[in-house]
């Protein structure tokens, strides 16, 4: 229980400095108002697909809110997201259809693109989305984002397209009509509203003995709980993390990986088969399987040790009981 | 017309029908008997650790000597290796550049249209419909323009053996295929960066990879068609101070691939194309150099012919002068009747003269 | 100059003087053939490996570049002489004809011998003729050197005909039927030799990715046979030059073959001459037109720099200045260089430009043993030339056997 105990204690001074903090911040604060930013922009908006036809467009997708403030904070520059040098309104140049102003690059090319060129005169743009995937190259994350990739779903659209805005509201910011007030408004009453996920309600077993092949060496001794804690101790204080990993079983994706998410996914040895699969020859088998999601992270997150090839470092060497006379007597 | 000869009619025309058919079915783009269903393994560079646990399969599924340093010793990758009879498959180190490294397995990649197998002289190489390339040393000469012609390094000669030196190389596990399990490297691969398959579904899978992963995965499957293609493919990591190059484009993607020891120079057709135009000449040769050269003959000896007729008709005719002239001397001091009788006396003496060579020149 | 030539008659068939002399040349000889001998049971008891540094990135080496690439090239003579000679109705040469028949012969019988010492398995030669593998290059090489080892040897065998003749009348029979055959044979030579020639350069068509970009190219082919030619006229010339230079050997020749053998050279370097050039002016538009230009600014380059302009412009100049001013000392001096060159450019495709990727660690070195083993074949070639030169009508004419004037 050696980490249990720090854990413990770590969830006791988390707890109770939540505590505090609720009390400090609920106490004088009004709950109708956010923190301002440096730069005096509103420290919230939402994010409409502004369209220059004068109808308002039927869009099924819930408008964004941008925090303003967040992102000030994280980024080191104005001009990482106003790419112009001119700290406008994205919607300025980039509406649904495309102006000439930017380039008939269009408001969701502007938000969403991957994989964007890069600029002679070094002002490349970056998008939410390429921003934020640039963010998880960081060693606390590539170990987990380097092995897989999210499934670009509905509730990853909705983790930032949230905003709940009546028709009225939604024809108005298409338009461009709705006012600064309003829009910080509804904005301020999002932030407030977002529910971020809680941690997983269990770090699972404390000691996982993957025994299933072992043949050539003992079976491997995996300390789950101490990689769990591991991996939520590096990202417990990134807001992106906290808005992407939208359920408490997201972090147990990365290995239990391709199943629905469950606090009990079932095992490895469910689909990855220890021989080679005919009608899947591209599945790995069980013992690839075990080695890839280890050493990928590992690889990722560049742990030093151990290192691939040292393999009696996961499982030791089987002590050569029946093969040692033999060996004795042959020399 | 009775039963048999109704049954003799109709089976001539199915025969008929048949040789019909093959032939429609046998027309349409020429290649090499190409295998399309054959069995091939993918390389996944970026999986491979180097363990050389591939290398120790391929000892114990060969029944081959134990090497000098045990498998277990990662020391002799800071060595460029390469296949040697004794070890058919080696793990080498690559710089991808950055500080980055990645293991290669070489192996024989078991081409589609083997450069070794037309290169042999007494058949010795044989591609299988299951993919493998296998030699067989009973024929050998030892005469290794298979090793010259290997784009890949890969057969290999024992040089230390004085009466039966054969060529060795890896053999796809030819006999393990047949009895349905895997070749020994791939069984024993720890990260499945060896994935067996049919060749056709690898290509696919190889592209999905690159798809999923397009910043860790050269966008190259160095096999899909170099060196007419290849069973064994490669999947390169992207260098990180490279460009990525264009799907497939192995002009760009050479600098890359060098790195890792890959040659994508090599071109789309088989190896042994390069040599059909030579090939294709013999027959012209055959045909037209004795034309060519009989001619010559013939016209030389026609020469010769015309040049002693010419002599022979100007000695005559100089004869012819000088007699006349003799005789109008004669003529002239002596009177006609001397002149033709010294005519006659000359023309005797003449034809004796000629008589005992044209003698000669018969006999 | 004029001498008396000994002709073996009926009663004193040998005539082994000249072998038994106590000289430096003879010493030299036997040494060499000494030494070929222990290097040869070295090799065909312990393997290739104990003799050689041919390892598997090299497996061609000394003994392909040197026996089989010059050895074959070099023994164009026989071919080039007999087409000049008796299709080219060029009656002049007919006494270089006989000398390089038998070069020819001796050239490539010993080929086929440098050739075992090369193979793993040599008794399994005839192999190919029972699993012919028809799309290598190689099959076809092998082919048309035993067609044409056989066609020289019935060329040739006109020469012990006419020695042993007396003592066996029924070889005179045969003589009688080669001689009618003579143009026949010629023409069948020119065109064996032609396709062996020219697919020895093809062997290396199928490795592009391993020969400098330099020496690859398409047209190999064409330029083993134009250097073919090269080496035909060169080594006429040059193994004129030896036979003369040689006190026993020059004491073979008659009367006539001394008078012709001035008219011989000028003749022969005269078509050098023009061989060369085009030979230069192939390879240069072939280098320009595959966009190797950018190659010559490398050591290779310069090591191309150096074929070309030494060992191929060079000769083409000095051979057609000699020609012109009738200098034989010139001519022959030229000669030297173009056979030089020969063996130069089959070196750098075989061993030198071969492999020229690899790390220098992996490149190949001829090991002692293996120079030994060619020099070893050159000396039984020589040792050889001398016995038939020694015995048989090949530096003069038999009186018996004296060719009619037309």
């Amino acid at each position: 229980m050696r980490n249990g105990k720090a854990l413990l204690k770590q969830t006791a001074m988390a707890a109770a400095c939540t505590f505090c903090l609720i009390i400090w911040g609920a106490g004088p604060g009004q709950a109708s108002e956010l923190e301002a930013t440096d730069s005096g922009a509103p420290s919230a908006k939402v994010m409409f697909p502004v369209s220059a036809k004068a109808t308002a467009p039927v869009a099924s997708m819930k408008p964004v809110l941008f925090n303003h403030l967040i992102h000030e904070k994280a980024v080191e520059k104005c001009e990482t997201c106003h790419h112009t040098g001119d700290p406008a309104a994205c919607s300025d140049c980039h509406s649904a259809e495309g102006k000439e102003e930017g380039k008939f690059i269009t408001l969701e090319k502007a938000m969403h693109a991957k994989n964007i060129a890069v600029r002679e005169d070094g002002k490349t743009p970056s998008s939410c989305v390429s921003c934020h995937e640039q963010q998880t190259a960081k060693r606390e994350c590539a170990g987990c984002h380097s092995t897989i990739s999210p499934s670009y779903d509905a509730a990853w659209c909705s983790t930032c397209h949230n905003v709940n805005v009546t028709p009225q509201q939604m024809a108005d910011g298409a338009n461009g009509r709705l006012s600064e007030a309003a829009n910080l408004a509804v904005a301020t009453k999002t932030v407030q509203e977002t529910k971020r996920a809680a941690s997983p309600a269990t770090l699972g077993p404390a000691k996982a003995i993957i025994d299933a092949i072992a043949n050539e060496y003992e079976p491997c001794v995996f300390n789950h709980k101490r990689h769990m804690a591991s991996l939520m101790e590096n990202i417990k204080d990134s807001k992106l993390a906290a808005a992407f990993h939208t359920q408490p079983e997201t972090l147990c994706a990365t290995c239990h990986h391709h199943s629905p998410l469950s606090l009990t996914p079932p095992k490895c040895v469910s689909c990855h088969p220890v021989a080679i699969d005919r009608m899947q020859p591209a599945r790995p088998q069980l013992k690839a399987a075990y080695h890839l999601q280890c050493m990928g992270c590992h690889k990722g997150m560049d742990v030093k040790r151990p290192v691939n090839t040292s393999c009696t470092s996961c499982h030791k060497a089987k002590a050569p009981a029946a093969e040692a006379p033999a060996e004795a007597a042959e020399k | 017309m009775n039963r048999r000869k109704f049954l003799t009619f109709m089976g001539t025309a199915g025969v008929v029908s048949a040789l019909g058919t093959a032939k429609v079915a046998k027309a349409g783009v020429e290649t090499f008997p190409y295998y399309d269903n054959g069995y091939g393994v993918l390389h996944d560079m970026t999986r491979c650790i180097g363990c050389r646990k591939c290398e120790e399969g391929c000892n114990k599924a060969n029944k081959l000597p134990a090497p000098e340093k045990p498998f277990s010793d990662l020391s002799v990758l800071d060595k460029r290796r390469r296949t040697t009879p004794t070890a058919w498959t080696v793990v080498n180190k690559w710089d991808m550049g950055e500080g980055k490294f990645a293991f290669r397995k070489q192996q024989c990649f078991h081409c589609n249209d083997p450069a070794c197998a037309s290169a042999c002289f007494t058949k010795c190489y044989q591609k299988q419909p299951n993919g493998a390339v296998i030699y067989d040393g009973s024929q050998c000469v030892g005469c290794r323009y298979c090793m010259v012609a290997c784009p890949f390094y890969v057969p290999s000669f024992e040089y230390g053996e004085p009466f039966d030196p054969v060529i060795k190389k890896c053999t796809f596990c030819f006999d393990r295929l047949k009895e349905g399990k895997l070749p020994g490297c791939v069984e024993s691969c720890t990260m499945d960066a060896l994935t067996f398959g049919r060749r056709k579904d690898l290509i696919k899978i190889a592209r999905k990879r690159i798809e999923a992963e397009p910043e860790k995965y050269l966008d190259y499957v160095y096999g899909e068609h170099d060196a007419g293609g290849t069973a064994w493919m490669v999947l390169m990591p992207k260098p990180k101070d490279l460009p990525q190059c264009s799907t497939g484009n192995a002009a760009e993607a050479k600098d890359a691939a060098k790195r890792a020891g890959l040659d994508t120079t090599l071109g789309n057709q088989p190896m042994a194309e390069y040599t059909y135009g030579a090939l294709g000449a013999v027959p012209m040769i055959i045909a037209f150099w004795p034309v060519l050269f009989g001619g010559a003959y013939g016209m030389t000896k026609r020469r010769e012919a015309i040049a002693k007729a010419n002599l022979a008709k100007a000695t005559a005719e100089e004869k012819q002068k000088v007699m006349d002239a003799v005789v109008k001397v004669i003529e002239k001091e002596q009177g006609a009747e001397a002149a033709e009788k010294a005519r006659q006396q000359m023309n005797e003496a003449l034809a004796e003269a000629d008589a005992p060579k044209t003698d000669g020149e018969a006999n | 100059m004029s001498h008396q030539v000994t002709i073996p008659t009926k009663d004193h068939l040998f005539n082994m003087k000249e072998f038994f002399k106590f000289t430096p040349g003879n010493i030299i000889n036997y040494t060499l053939l000494a030494i070929g001998l222990v290097v040869t049971w070295v090799r065909f008891t312990q393997g290739i490996g104990a003799v050689s540094n041919l390892d598997d990135y090299q497996p061609w080496g000394m003994w392909i570049g040197f026996d089989l690439l010059c050895g074959v090239c070099l023994a164009a003579g026989g071919y080039f002489t007999t087409v000049a000679c008796y299709v080219m109705g060029m009656k002049q040469y007919h006494s270089a004809a006989r000398p390089a028949v038998l070069t020819a012969f001796l050239g490539y019988a010993f080929v086929v011998v440098a050739l075992l010492y090369d193979l793993g398995h040599p008794l399994r030669l005839p192999y190919m003729f029972f699993f012919p593998g028809t799309t290598s290059v190689l099959f076809e090489v092998g082919l048309c050197v035993a067609t044409y080892l056989t066609v020289l040897f019935v060329e040739w065998s006109i020469c012990p005909c006419e020695w042993l003749g007396k003592k066996w009348p029924v070889l005179l029979k045969w003589r009688h039927w080669v001689e009618k055959c003579g143009i026949l044979l010629t023409i069948m030579g020119v065109c064996l030799s032609t396709l062996h020639q020219s697919s020895l350069g093809s062997l290396f068509l199928i490795c592009p990715g391993k020969l400098h970009p330099l020496w690859y190219s398409p047209f190999l082919p064409m330029f083993f046979f134009v250097t073919s030619m090269i080496a035909g006229s060169s080594m006429v010339v040059f193994e004129g030059m030896l036979a003369h230079k040689a006190r026993s050997t020059h004491a073979m020749m008659d009367e006539k073959h001394l008078t012709n053998s001035d008219n011989v050279t000028l003749s022969f370097s005269k078509a050098a001459s023009f061989i060369l050039f085009s030979y230069f002016c192939l390879r240069v538009i072939d280098m320009l037109s595959h966009g190797n230009f950018h190659y010559l600014f490398s050591g290779y380059g310069l090591w191309w720099l150096i074929e070309m302009g030494f060992f191929v412009l060079t000769p083409c100049l000095l051979y057609a200045k000699g020609s012109r001013e009738e200098n034989v000392g010139l001519c022959q001096f030229a000669s030297c260089i173009a056979v030089a060159g020969i063996i130069v450019n089959r070196f750098t495709i075989c061993m030198i430009a071969f492999n020229y990727d690899l790390p220098s660690s992996d490149r190949y070195f001829p090991s002692l043993p293996e120079i030994m083993v060619s020099v070893f074949v050159v000396t039984m070639i020589v040792t050889c030339y001398r016995f038939i030169v020694y015995h048989m009508p090949v530096l003069y004419e038999h009186p018996d056997f004296q060719e009619e004037e037309d």
